[in-house]
């Protein structure tokens, strides 16, 4: 088979094999194409509508069913994907055209109103589904590109750092690493752009000795911001880092090549990582066990764009040349979701988009839930707004795999009021016994049971590493409610709203449970428990039929699981320290008073400090005053720290770090080019019912302790104790090492 | 037989540390070595216990024209020492006159003692230009320069390794040189510069770096190989990379009988 996963685009393989095909033959191709086209189209039409009777089609069901399968134990290269995309796509198809046909002859403004609700939710699931396949089916795998080997050839590159309120103590650790990028000296300048307007901030860059760019108004937000200091400076490349995005030293050698290769390539994305967990990773104790949200977008959604060239630009870590930037006037100001906007915008010029999954960068996750749903609403209400002002499916200048890729980044916003149907839905038959299908039970389960399962399996074979099945209802379920109003307004009122910063830095002092913002979760719960409560009382009194409730109840059973997983995680987890560290071992000595020293590795490291593997337990005081060394390669730093925990690990603060050592701990540890590459998309794969296990685990674990407080009535006063302990024991399951607090050593 | 020459231009770098450390270090890793004191401070014998009063060595040995074979002594931990031995001024001008007029002594004399094809012989020298220097620089086949990270060091660094390169480099024999900076310091910023200028300005392949470490004097005070005495101390971890440095350069060393 082709090998698509040459650096060489893909456009320019489609481009030769156009050209052969285009030389002589021009019209017998065209017909043979045409005439492929059209069979495939008959036959496909034929496969999902033919009527079966329920023998035959539970026999074709489960002979799909089987195939996939086999197909799933196959590694053709991404040939056995395509094959189970096939029959999936197939038996998909083939439910709706049914469902539409054959189930929706409903009776009744009740049965009407839940059934076509219902059957809205599942054509939206139905789209996504397909967009999703055509996005992901082919991730291109782009690698870097080679550099010239004339230093003097290398372009001029702005790096902008924007900050509003965030402190100074994160964006320092960004600029220290900026300025150590592997790059020219006098071919990069880093700038903050302070829209703040912090005398502290503009001291500490002159100190640094970087630009300090700030303006009078926060217009425009984030994006003003960056405009505006596009006025101010003029190197032909802008990379951006998000102020608490700290990139590794080989950013630029690494994403600018290909740049130079290609003169219509626009801006480069490269993936968003984060060191610390988020609050799903937090609260139920994930971290590095289980994808997270982004791992899905920038392990394979974004590479899968990359194919359409539509990979999308995400606001940070990022470069764009600036010229076609300017061309499209700026970062886009008129959604939320400036990122998005200004990659459609370069993207409807022509110009080309590239994603490179290589970690080259990595941040804070957001600290809280309401933060991370903060977030996740603003992205939806930009997407919306995208969807209005700027339709991808509309206008100029977009390829049709664009335009779907775009479409899906839209439409995957929606999911809100889709997934408030799905996890209400049995309601109706339980509580009203409205028939929302118009035909048997058992009809049902032979055409929608191979739809669910195949398109599980296949999705569970083509996300691998990158979404465990069923989190993503999990994900889904949390967000939910919160999006539903937020997208609605902006799909009807594109214009109006303010763009809200999502806070950064924050700290969760101690356990509680959001009851505030679980409150939808808890409801939906409650609804869902009444459900089965409804269910054995019509199965009791049995004057409905017996398998649609039974039905129904396994229906309502799966939303439970998938919501007490939701539920914990509004079970906020305390943070141990307020500097989150990152598990990495770094070649080091410590240096004792005595003029003695051992060489060690760190285990971990923080912007505050590091945690040292000894050889052998090492009796110290605490409060001691050592010097650690750092180690890269042939470089060595010093730093003065004192001992704040120890035994055969023991762990150390800095202190009192000038500027320069500062600089040089920032480049010693985060900045490392090989930091997160063994840690990003390595994973453990998917298996579904481990899967499954492990939903149900993690909602149990954080729902069952709830109920108990509940009817102790303390759950608000009180913080957990037990989680405290619990966690002690985690940690060192993640291998996630947090550096304790011990204020009462630092000396005044 | 493979001759290292511990050599400098400059006094007070750390040779005889450094010498009896890689030796202790090659036999650790299952070589044979014979230490080869040629300074007169006869210091190199006390890093392996060598009792102070010892008085034989390669001097008195070559004076009373007795087999060097006689003055080799073996510490309890078995290492083999040829000490320099004990002798007075007098003495040691006329051994010194033998050195200057007869350039081949020294080689003569260790094939004189049959030692077996694969022993390392590591020479300590003394500091700065002698006939004890232009001996060992005549048979040796690889170097190790060792320096200190301050400007004088530096200074005298690049005359001494072109030295290196005029007396040795004719030889078909010899392998190359190796610069070992010692007693790094890392936080003192001089230290810390003074070293990588020096890496820079050596262009060397084969380098490395002692850090300034307490427990590298305390072994030598004990007698002991700074592995043995902390196998954890950064002295013990630099002493092992210097000699997989050193083994590497000598590697390709062609064995004269």
């Amino acid at each position: 088979m082709i090998n698509l996963y040459s650096h060489i685009s893909f456009y320019q393989r489609c481009l030769e094999i156009y050209k052969i095909f285009s030389d002589r033959q021009v019209l017998l191709s065209k017909i043979v194409r045409l005439t492929l086209l059209l069979t495939s189209v008959v036959i496909f039409l034929l496969l999902i509508s033919i009527p079966l009777d329920l023998q035959q089609q539970f026999i074709l069901g489960l002979s799909s069913f089987v195939a996939v399968l086999v197909l799933r134990r196959k590694a053709w290269g991404r040939l056995e994907v395509i094959a189970m995309i096939a029959v999936s796509v197939i038996s998909s198809f083939r439910y709706m055209y049914w469902r539409l046909t054959e189930t929706v002859g409903f009776s009744g403004w009740l049965d009407s109103f839940f059934g076509w609700g219902l059957v809205a939710a599942e054509f939206y699931a139905l789209c996504v589904l397909i967009l999703g396949y055509v996005q992901t089916a082919f991730p291109l795998e782009r690698r870097q590109d080679a550099l010239p080997e004339k230093i003097e050839q290398w372009p001029m590159v702005d790096i902008f750092i924007p900050t509003y309120n965030e402190p100074l103590s994160i964006v320092q650790a960004t600029v220290f690493a900026a300025q150590g990028l592997d790059w020219p000296a006098d071919k990069f300048n880093v700038y903050v752009l302070d829209d703040g307007r912090r005398p502290e901030f503009k001291e500490f860059c002159t100190a640094a000795g970087v630009g300090y760019l700030s303006r009078d108004n926060n217009l425009h937000y984030k994006a003003g911001n960056l405009n505006s200091a596009l006025m101010k400076t003029s190197g032909e490349y802008v990379a951006i880092f998000d102020c608490d995005h700290i990139p590794t030293r080989s950013f630029l050698q690494l994403s600018m090549g290909s740049f130079l290769r290609d003169a219509k390539l626009a801006m480069l994305q490269t993936p968003h990582f984060f060191y610390s967990p988020d609050p799903f990773e937090r609260n139920l104790d994930t971290f590095r066990k289980v994808p997270n949200e982004g791992d899905l977008f920038y392990g394979l959604v974004q590479d899968g764009n990359d194919l359409w060239n539509a990979a999308f630009f995400c606001g940070s870590c990022a470069v764009i040349r600036r010229e076609p930037l300017l061309e499209v006037g700026g970062i886009a100001t008129e959604t939320v979701t400036e990122d998005a906007h200004t990659a459609l915008k370069l993207s409807r010029l022509g110009y080309n988009t590239a994603y490179l999954g290589i970690p080259m960068s990595a941040g804070l996750a957001t600290e809280s839930l309401s933060g991370h749903i903060n977030q996740r609403i603003r992205w939806a209400r930009g997407m919306a707004q995208i969807f209005r002002v700027d339709n991808p499916l509309l206008g100029r200048g977009l390829n049709f795999g664009q335009r779907l890729c775009y479409l899906n980044a839209m439409l995957h916003f929606f999911y809100g009021l889709p997934r408030l149907v799905f996890l209400t839905a049995p309601m109706a038959f339980l509580f009203f016994q409205a028939e929302v299908f118009q035909a048997s039970a058992l009809m049902v389960l032979a055409y929608a049971l191979p739809h669910i399962f195949i398109s599980n399996i296949t999705n569970s074979k083509i996300q691998k590493k990158y979404r465990h099945s069923f989190w993503n209802e999990v994900y889904e379920t949390v967000l939910a409610w919160y999006l539903v109003a937020p997208v609605v307004r902006a799909l009807v009122t594109p214009k109006a709203g303010a763009f809200n910063v999502t806070a950064k830095g924050g700290f969760v002092g101690e356990d509680f449970y959001d009851w505030k913002i679980a409150r939808p979760y808890a409801i939906l719960m409650a609804l869902n428990v009444l459900c089965v409560l409804a269910g054995v009382v019509l199965l009791v009194r049995g004057d409905v039929s017996t398998t649609t409730t039974f039905i129904n109840l396994v229906w309502v059973f799966y939303n439970i699981f998938i919501l007490a997983a939701s539920m914990g995680v509004a079970h906020e987890k305390s943070q141990a320290s307020a500097a989150t560290s990152v598990r990495a071992v770094i070649p080091a000595s410590l240096v004792f008073a005595n003029g003695k020293s051992w060489a060690c590795e760190t285990h971990s490291f923080s912007i505050k400090g590091v945690g040292l593997t000894l050889p052998r337990p090492l009796d110290i005081a605490l409060g001691s005053e050592v010097k650690l060394a750092l180690f890269r390669g042939q470089s060595e730093c010093v730093f003065p720290a004192t001992v704040i925990g120890s035994g055969k690990s023991i762990q150390l603060e800095f202190e009192d770090l000038t500027l320069e050592q500062e600089r040089q701990l920032t480049q010693m540890t985060f900045s490392r080019a090989d930091n997160w590459v063994t840690t990003w998309g390595r994973g453990p794969e998917d298996r579904l019912m481990a899967s499954l296990k492990d939903i149900f685990v993690h909602g149990l674990k954080q729902v069952v302790p709830l109920f108990f407080r509940a009817s102790y009535g303390y759950a608000r006063q009180v913080p957990l104790r037990w989680s405290a302990q619990l966690k002690a024991g985690s940690a060192k399951a993640t291998g996630f090492f947090r550096i304790p607090q011990l204020n009462f050593l630092r000396k005044k | 037989m493979k001759i290292i020459a511990v050599a400098s231009g400059k006094g007070g770098v750390g040779k005889t540390t450094l010498c009896a450390n890689l030796g202790m270090a090659l036999r650790n890793r299952g070589h044979e070595v014979l230490s080869v004191d040629m300074d007169p401070q006869n210091g190199l014998g006390l890093h392996f216990s060598l009792p102070i009063n010892h008085i034989n060595g390669m001097s008195r040995a070559t004076l009373s024209s007795d087999d060097w074979n006689s003055a080799i002594w073996q510490s309890e931990l078995g290492d083999l020492i040829l000490p320099y031995g004990l002798i007075n001024d007098d003495d040691r001008i006329i051994f010194e006159d033998k050195l200057s007029n007869e350039p081949g002594l020294l080689l003569k004399q260790l094939k004189l003692l049959n030692l077996p094809d694969d022993i390392f012989v590591i020479l300590d020298t003394p500091p700065g230009a002698s006939c004890y220097q232009q001996q060992a620089l005549a048979v040796c086949h690889v170097v190790v320069l060792p320096l200190l990270a301050d400007a004088a060091s530096f200074s005298t660094a690049i005359k001494y390794i072109s030295k290196i390169q005029k007396e040795c480099s004719q030889r078909t024999d010899f392998t190359g040189h190796m610069v070992v900076v010692n007693q790094v310091d890392r936080s003192r910023q001089l230290n810390s510069d003074m070293t990588d200028l020096i890496r820079e300005s050596t262009g060397s392949k084969y380098f490395s770096i002692i850090h300034q470490d307490q427990s590298v004097a305390e072994a030598a005070a004990y007698g002991q190989a700074v592995f043995a005495f902390d196998s954890e101390c950064s002295g013990a971890h630099d002493i092992e990379y210097a000699t997989e440095i050193l083994k590497e350069l000598i590697g390709n060393a062609r064995v004269v009988q």
